[in-house]
């Protein structure tokens, strides 16, 4: 079994990669690139080469390209003692490559060179000057780069082994004091007298690396950080895992000590310091705060986040499908042909058939007639505004699960083990419930790790239709508004999650099962 | 011995009603006599039992004739409709007796008028004949190339181990990404949406059928079959495609359905059609449903689709049922 599963995981992990990849193809070769700018304003304000050059470092920043603008080729250079820094400061692009002088032609060629036979396309962009004067026009000045578009295998590489990012305290440049770990029994932030465990780091890009706090689960940390992909419109430079991952609502204030001792009642989050470079003396506040250069605090919000929200609706759904289409789908074999039957077969053909936005708009209408809040409200929540989206899912789950319920269990109704206990004398109730349930619910018991999983990927409708600030639109919204990074981020997690949810029904049903062997040869 | 012996003519017979020697015929003593089965006949005899099949079917009927013949009769197009009229507030957003009122009674106002004054009951049936044929061609083309594919795949194990990572990939893929990069680089036309929901459409098809045809062919009668030596053609069509017909019958019953139900989803999030099927018509009036007075606008094309749904899948299921050869007893 051991052996079979890590075969069969490892060939899941392989499909993943896969699906990746032809995911990138799909949106990094098949798409027009330049519709990224689509949202951006800032695109829209540049002019001339300046725009030209910004496409190029956004292109480059997003995975489309390696760019190489010619001033970092000259830095390069010194760096590696080629040159010295005034002769490549001395460097200067002329209106055109003809006007260039002897010095800068010379330097221009090698790049030229350097890059051609890398495989890369060096474009030249001639200066514009304002009409009647020696001046460049605003984004006029003329550049000259480099670039060369990424490959799949190296986009592939570099997306998977940045995809965790284990923080060291090696990971900043310069840092006051030693670089280290320290463990205290006491948070500073709590004071210094309540008992709370943390370990801090210095010279790493967060100061708390693993603390303790009074909200779920109590236990954080920051040294282990999931990066799926950056995010260009739908929640611009913050990572997509961030975003589905990270609360939302209303601030959330409690007192803390901040690091220079000053205590506040205040919504930043203490616990989430992050390294800034040459922030420690830039303003006062941050004199009056902080003691170094870990000065970037997020705000504590009080809400869930986005997942939270998706899986506590979907959870609870879930929970309630199973609890009720079990019952209802053995009653409906139990009383086969008769109205119980029928009036549940109608339910389902109604779920069926009715298109979803429909029958959630027909709940949505019921429910708001029964003084339901029908919107979500992160800033007053109540208990009562999870009711219609969790029936809204629910419902649908449990006609599903009740059609399949009665059709195993009617395919088990016939066939010869019943008859045989049957004629062994035992009673109707004990056939049902010892031998054919058990047959029936193995089927419906391999769904279950995929409709828990499935919680955490939101419903998109359903969550359209009640406001409800969960995960389920991310997908759409990003392709929506190009956002790449965040295509590829999400469709990582939706497919980890399905391979995990196959692989944990088959080890669930054949834990259930012992006939259920994965691990002799299929015939 | 010869005192029994009878005269034969005494009884009057002609030659033919008396015993003659028969020549022994071999072919003859092969042939198994039994009624005459005509399996498409038995489908249908079972089907018609029910009654609430020939009601199905009428309304089938009914449907099909308002959407395919309605709008061509009329001559509705839904770029010059004369009564789309952006000016005049007075004939927007009606309901069914204020525009019975305001134009005088016709067929067409009985839903009442939408947005821009344009008659609801003609722009749904327009809208319908658009989904529906996506419907049918989207499921004619999934279910062909599914249950072919499906049925090699059931059969070769090499195939088999391919297909299978195939289908790991493939459905993995989130298909609203595959559908809008369709329609980003081709364009929200009828036939690119059809592309986009076949290109993938049919591998879950083949999969559903590949786990049937897995099932079927180790079974004892297609063992004793391949022994005598049947070729593996006539063991696909003779003997388990017919056990496969209720299956696939059924499964065409689920799947029109579910496109229907899958066009509005997709007009919903706006990554629908450009023409004006039921699911955009859906998707322009989510407004109004909030706004009272307006609910017409919104829930005809939502009751429409769903029964149209209704129907198909109980007809398609139905005919599942008495396709299946062991209810024709």
């Amino acid at each position: 079994m051991t052996k079979y599963l890590i075969s069969r995981i490892l060939r899941a992990l392989f499909s993943v990669v896969l699906v990746i990849a032809v995911i990138m193809v799909m949106i990094y070769s098949f798409l027009d690139k330049q519709s990224i700018f689509a949202n951006d304003p800032s695109f829209t304000k540049m002019k001339l080469n300046a725009k030209e050059t910004y496409m190029m470092q956004q292109w480059e920043k997003y995975g489309y390209l390696d760019y190489v603008p010619f001033a970092d080729y000259l830095q390069e250079e010194v760096k590696a003692g080629r040159l010295t820094q005034e002769e490549a400061d001395s460097a200067r692009l002329a209106i055109t490559a003809e006007e260039d002088d002897e010095h800068t032609k010379a330097l221009v060629d090698a790049f030229t060179e350097k890059y051609r036979s890398e495989g890369y396309e060096v474009e030249r962009l001639p200066g514009s000057y304002k009409i009647g004067t020696k001046k460049y026009k605003e984004g006029g000045e003329p550049r000259l780069y480099a670039s060369k578009d990424v490959p799949l295998i190296k986009r592939l590489v570099t997306y998977f082994t940045g995809l965790i990012k284990v923080d060291n305290i090696h990971n900043v440049e310069s840092i006051e004091g030693e670089r280290g770990l320290t463990f205290t029994w006491r948070d500073p932030a709590y004071g210094g007298e309540k008992f709370s465990p943390a370990i801090m780091g210095n010279g790493t890009s967060y100061k708390y690396l693993l603390y303790f706090d009074d909200s779920f689960p109590y236990i954080h940390q920051n040294l282990v950080k999931i990066r799926l992909g950056v995010s260009y419109s739908v929640n611009r430079n913050i990572d997509v895992f961030n975003t589905m991952t990270d609360a939302q609502g209303p601030q959330k204030f409690t007192t803390i000590t901040y690091p220079s001792g000053v205590v506040e009642t205040t919504a930043d989050d203490i616990h989430s310091l992050r390294y800034i470079p040459d922030t420690k003396d830039s303003s006062l506040l941050n004199q009056k705060y902080y003691v170094d250069n870990y000065t970037g605090v997020t705000t504590a919000k009080s809400g869930l986040s986005q997942m939270g929200y998706s899986f506590s609706i979907g959870i609870i759904s879930v929970i309630l499908a199973y609890l009720l289409a079990v019952p209802l789908g053995v009653m409906m074999a139990l009383n086969k042909d008769k109205f119980i039957d029928k009036l549940g077969t109608f339910y389902i053909v109604f779920i069926m058939a009715v298109p979803s936005l429909g029958y959630i708009f027909i709940f949505r209408a019921i429910g708001s007639s029964f003084k339901l809040p029908t919107t979500f409200d992160m800033q007053n929540p109540t208990w009562l505004m999870y009711v219609l989206p969790v029936i809204s899912l629910a419902l649908p789950s449990i006609a599903n699960l009740m059609k399949w319920l009665r059709r195993y269990m009617i395919d088990q109704m016939n066939s010869d083990y019943v008859k045989f206990a049957r004629s062994g004398g035992l009673s109707e109730g004990e056939i049902f419930s010892k031998h054919i349930l058990k047959n029936a619910i193995i089927p419906i018991v391999h769904g279950i790790p995929g409709s828990v999983l499935g919680a955490l990927t939101g419903a998109i409708i359903t969550e359209r239709v009640y406001l409800v600030p969960g995960i389920g639109n991310v997908l759409t919204e990003a392709i929506n508004k190009y956002d790449n990074g965040v295509i590829v981020g999400v469709a990582l997690f939706y497919a980890l999650l399905s391979v995990t949810s196959f692989i944990l029904g088959d080890v669930l049903m054949s834990i259930l099962d012992p006939r259920i062997s994965f691990s002799s040869k299929t015939r | 011995m010869n005192e029994n012996k009878i005269n034969l003519s005494e009884f009057n017979l002609s030659d033919e009603e008396l015993f003659a020697p028969v020549a022994q015929d071999e072919l003859a003593s092969e042939r198994i006599t039994a009624p005459r089965y005509s399996y498409w006949r038995s489908v249908f005899r079972v089907f018609f039992r029910k009654k609430i099949n020939i009601v199905a079917l009428a309304l089938l009927a009914v449907l099909i004739i308002f959407s395919y013949v309605y709008p061509a009769v009329i001559g509705y197009d839904a770029a010059v409709d004369p009564y789309v009229n952006l000016m005049d507030g007075s004939t927007k957003h009606l309901k069914p007796a204020d525009a019975i009122a305001k134009f005088g009674f016709n067929l067409k106002w009985i839903l009442g008028s939408g947005a821009s004054g344009n008659s609801t009951f003609d722009a749904i049936w327009y809208g319908s004949s658009i989904s529906i044929s996506l419907a049918l061609v989207c499921a004619a083309i999934n279910m062909i190339v599914g249950v072919a594919i499906g049925a090699v795949w059931g059969f070769s194990r090499k195939f088999d181990i391919v297909m299978t990572e195939v289908y790991n990939v493939v459905a993995n893929v989130p298909y609203i990404l595959l559908i809008s990069v369709i329609v980003l680089i081709m364009s929200a036309s009828f036939w690119s949406m059809v592309f986009a929901l076949t290109v993938t459409g049919w591998i879950a098809i083949a999969y559903f059928i590949r786990t049937q045809v897995i099932i079927i062919r180790d079974r004892e009668y297609n063992l004793a079959s391949r022994c005598l030596g049947t070729p593996i053609t006539r063991i696909a069509t003779k003997n388990i495609l017919p056990f496969m017909t209720s299956v696939i019958v059924t499964l065409v019953a689920t799947e029109i359905p579910s496109y229907i139900s899958y066009e509005v989803f997709l007009s919903y999030i706006g990554m629908g059609l450009s023409d004006m099927s039921l699911g955009k018509l859906i998707e322009a009036a989510k407004s109004a449903m909030i706004t009272p007075g307006w609910g017409f606008e919104f829930w005809s094309p939502v009751a429409v689709a769903s029964i149209i749904a209704v129907v198909l899948y109980v007809v398609g299921q139905n005919l599942g049922d008495a396709s299946d050869p062991r209810t024709h007893m």
